[in-house]
């Protein structure tokens, strides 16, 4: 091969090298296979509620059915356009009779219900709930959702894998495990050892399954800060508030923070490592800790709690009003019985209520 | 020489295991979005600004989108500041006035200093309320956002926020295409990464917010800045207050079209970047403040970012120098200005960082566009090296810095 050869097919080979890995991206630059922008959440801010209200849009085409079976109390079954079972109930607050399933107790249509609804305990429901009024689940059921236009009520040792909803009042008895959101327009009730995720409602109380003790009444009496613009204290290594002090401003330590028993806070508090408040103290702003948050007996917050490892609320504990609801957030939740919480509760690993010490 | 170029590797090799260390944080490590979560709570007061010069191709956009955002009507004022246009955008901004009685407030400014620092300085006369949102013209804020933009100031550390900011005119050509991968990097990875691991995000400037207090106890908008978004990033931070971002406050934005407007816009970047490395660079790393160690190292490593375009430059001109004058065995150190290069400099993000953002934003084709961003390296390295050489220039002439707005694309709205 002569030399001036060698150096054509080198320079062929250079740039058979240099094309080839150009080519899926010439491919992709022609085709445009993946040229939308990035999908942003534009219109539904992530409502808790949004596959409730989902659900309820689907069922849109179930209403004439609905509405008959209501007034004649007859029981029909059909497909949805998309092609999925439903059966609907026009008593469904009598005995119903479950359609048979290739796996022992398992129902896999979708439940709708005119009136109020009962279901039997150890079941398997793995298709969407619908109750026009209450609804009632038996022990140790499993669903995949459920929503109701007054109240629930799930059965000691029940889960939800995905969502409920229930305009009135939703209660969990004992040891129910709720994986996905749960939500109410009224009021949540959770049992000990139920177990959450994400919660919303007007009024989120924690009860003991021994004792009838329901939480103290709601606090009305805080301060309006929303529109106060308050000075901040920044303080280097760890600190301890003693009890009864009065603190007015946002303090922000950058160690451990210990707030003593009635002491009162007129501001927000944010500390780089464990905050622990003892006793009777009151927050009128939020309460941040980049580590853990351990509230004490009796305690009122008015703002956002928010812990990025884990929280722990002890019995008798307030957080936000019905006027002002808040969020509590943290990958780890212990709320003891006896807790009371208006607005978000959202435990992205693990949410208990545990028996009070 | 040989030294010089010791030195120049030396900080190349730093910012690709920046680099590195980012990328493999953002893809197994522990993932910080504490005010994610933060959706029922007493809202408070905001005032969203909405920076605009010569805006009538998109400004009505942005506030159709901000009329309809979820958050409590009588809590929310919006204030377009109409920057000495001279096209319809007062004309526009005055019509939604009057369709949104109460909710919108103009600022119109007819004269004074050039630059978006200086329109957000002279309308703070305007804003009473303790958080501020910023938002630049051509950006369409989601249902959501100001909600989730909102909520890291119940943190009271808190003094900035920054969103995510994800091109929508991506599809249009390849330098949209390439500058779509460069956001994912830049946001998804980088940024999201300094978050988890406590260093100093960026505030962005737009998509942003600011505590109204911590402003004014840091001197309020320094209308001599080019990027007033990196300067007001440093002085929060000397200051005690953190700035946070939230990679799931997404907002659509729009991406320059042409490279001759690329070419301006990461040349004004540049400039104002280096700015701001001259300003504190030193004081952040050795001086008395409440930053920390790591935030020290980091906040003075991403003040450098644009620098080591020239550094770069400077280090492949030695490299070959040495070379030819036969200095020593230098295989090894150009090996790694070699692979090194790339992970230096571009705009905040390294070829590996991109393809870990594209596939964290769960991208199927266009990461099969990255040897394409070569191309926009070549463009980056040299536009950022000749911002710099005239930046200095210019300090040696005594002429003073000109603030360029980037040109729109969008089809003006009916």
């Amino acid at each position: 091969m002569s030399s001036y050869a060698s150096v054509g097919l080198l320079c062929v080979m250079g740039c058979i090298l240099f094309f080839l890995p150009l080519i899926p991206a010439f491919r992709e630059l022609r085709r445009k296979s993946d040229a939308e922008p990035l999908v942003v959440v534009q219109q539904h801010a992530g409502e808790i509620r949004f596959f409730a209200d989902s659900f309820r849009s689907y069922l849109k085409s179930l209403g004439p059915t609905l509405e008959q079976c209501s007034r004649t109390g007859a029981t029909a079954s059909g497909t949805m356009p998309d092609g999925t079972e439903y059966i609907v109930y026009g008593q469904g607050d009598q005995g119903l009779l479950l359609p048979p399933s290739k796996e022992d107790q398992a129902v896999a249509a979708i439940i709708a219900s005119a009136t109020d609804l009962a279901l039997p305990w150890q079941t398997t429901f793995s298709r969407d709930i619908y109750s026009a009024g209450d609804f009632f689940g038996g022990e140790k059921n499993n669903y995949r959702a459920v929503l109701a236009e007054k109240d629930v009520r799930l059965g000691e040792h029940s889960s939800v894998n995905r969502w409920v909803h229930a305009v009135g009042e939703f209660s969990a008895d004992a040891g129910c495990k709720l994986f996905g959101r749960a939500s109410s327009d009224r009021s949540i009730r959770l049992t000990t050892d139920c177990t959450f995720s994400r919660l919303n409602a007007p009024r989120i109380a924690t009860f003991d399954s021994d004792s009838a003790t329901a939480p103290a009444t709601e606090d009305t009496t805080y301060a309006d800060e929303s529109s106060a613009v308050l000075p901040r204290t920044l303080h280097d290594g760890d600190l301890e508030i003693p009890p009864g002090q009065v603190l007015r401003g946002n303090l922000v330590v950058r160690g451990k923070l210990r707030v003593g028993t009635g002491a009162r806070i007129e501001g927000s508090v944010k500390s780089e490592k464990e905050l622990v408040l003892e006793s009777n103290v009151r927050v009128e702003g939020s309460l941040i800790s980049t580590s853990k948050i351990v509230i004490g007996a009796d305690c009122r917050i008015h703002g956002p709690i928010i812990a990025e490892r884990a929280m722990r609320i002890a019995s008798g504990t307030r957080c936000g009003s019905q006027a002002k609801p808040t969020t509590l957030s943290a990958p780890e939740i212990e709320l003891e019985t006896g807790v009371l919480v208006s607005g978000t509760l959202w435990a992205r690993e693990r949410g208990q209520v545990v028996r009070a010490l | 020489m040989i030294y010089v170029l010791y030195f120049i590797v030396s900080l190349i090799c730093i910012y690709t295991i920046r680099h590195y260390w980012f990328t493999l944080n953002r893809l197994f490590g522990f993932q910080r979005h504490p005010y994610i979560d933060i959706d029922t709570a007493d809202w408070p007061y905001v005032t969203i600004l909405v920076a605009a010069h010569n805006e009538e191709k998109v400004v009505a956009n942005i506030l159709s989108a901000l009329m309809t955002v979820k958050y409590p009507q009588e809590k929310m004022l919006v204030i377009p500041v109409n920057d000495r246009s001279t096209d319809r955008t007062r004309e526009i901004i005055d019509e939604f006035v009057e369709r949104f009685p109460g909710r919108i407030r103009p600022f119109h400014r007819t004269g004074g200093k050039g630059g978006k620092a200086a329109a957000l300085k002279d309308a703070m006369e305007l804003v009473q309320t303790e958080v501020i949102l910023i938002f630049d013209a051509d950006y369409i804020p989601g249902a959501g956002l100001i909600k989730q933009l909102v909520a890291p100031f119940f943190d009271p550390e808190v003094g900035g926020v920054m969103g995510r900011v994800v091109p929508m005119n991506c599809g249009t050509n390849l330098l949209t295409r390439l500058l779509d991968l460069e956001r994912s990097g830049g946001y998804q990875v980088d940024q999201q990464a300094r978050m988890n691991l406590r260093l100093v995000p960026q505030h962005g400037g737009t998509v942003a917010g600011v505590r109204l207090s911590a402003l004014h106890e840091i001197g309020g908008w320094d209308d001599s800045t080019l990027t007033e978004d990196t300067d007001l990033t440093y002085r929060l931070l000397l200051n005690g207050w953190k700035t946070v971002y939230q990679n799931r406050s997404e907002c659509y934005e729009e991406v320059p079209e042409t490279w001759p407007v690329r070419i301006k816009q990461i040349k004004r970047w540049a400039k104002g970047h280096n700015q701001a490395m001259v300003s504190y660079a030193i004081h952040l790393l050795f001086g008395k403040h409440r930053a920390t160690l790591r935030e020290r190292i980091d906040g003075t490593l991403l003040l450098g970012v644009y620098i080591m375009a020239p550094v770069t430059v400077v280090g492949w001109i030695l490299a070959l120098t040495v070379f030819y004058q036969g200095i020593a065995p230098l295989h090894g150190i150009i090996a790694v200005l070699a692979v090194t290069a790339y992970a230096a400099i571009g705009n905040l993000a390294a070829f590996f960082e991109i393809a870990a953002a594209v596939r964290l934003d769960g991208s199927r084709s266009r990461v099969s566009l990255l040897p394409f961003l070569l191309l926009g390296f070549t463009v980056s390295i040299v536009s950022v090296t000749w911002a710099a050489v005239t930046q200095v220039k210019d300090a040696l002439t005594g002429a003073e810095f000109h603030w360029d707005k980037t040109e729109r694309f969008r089809k003006v709205a009916s």
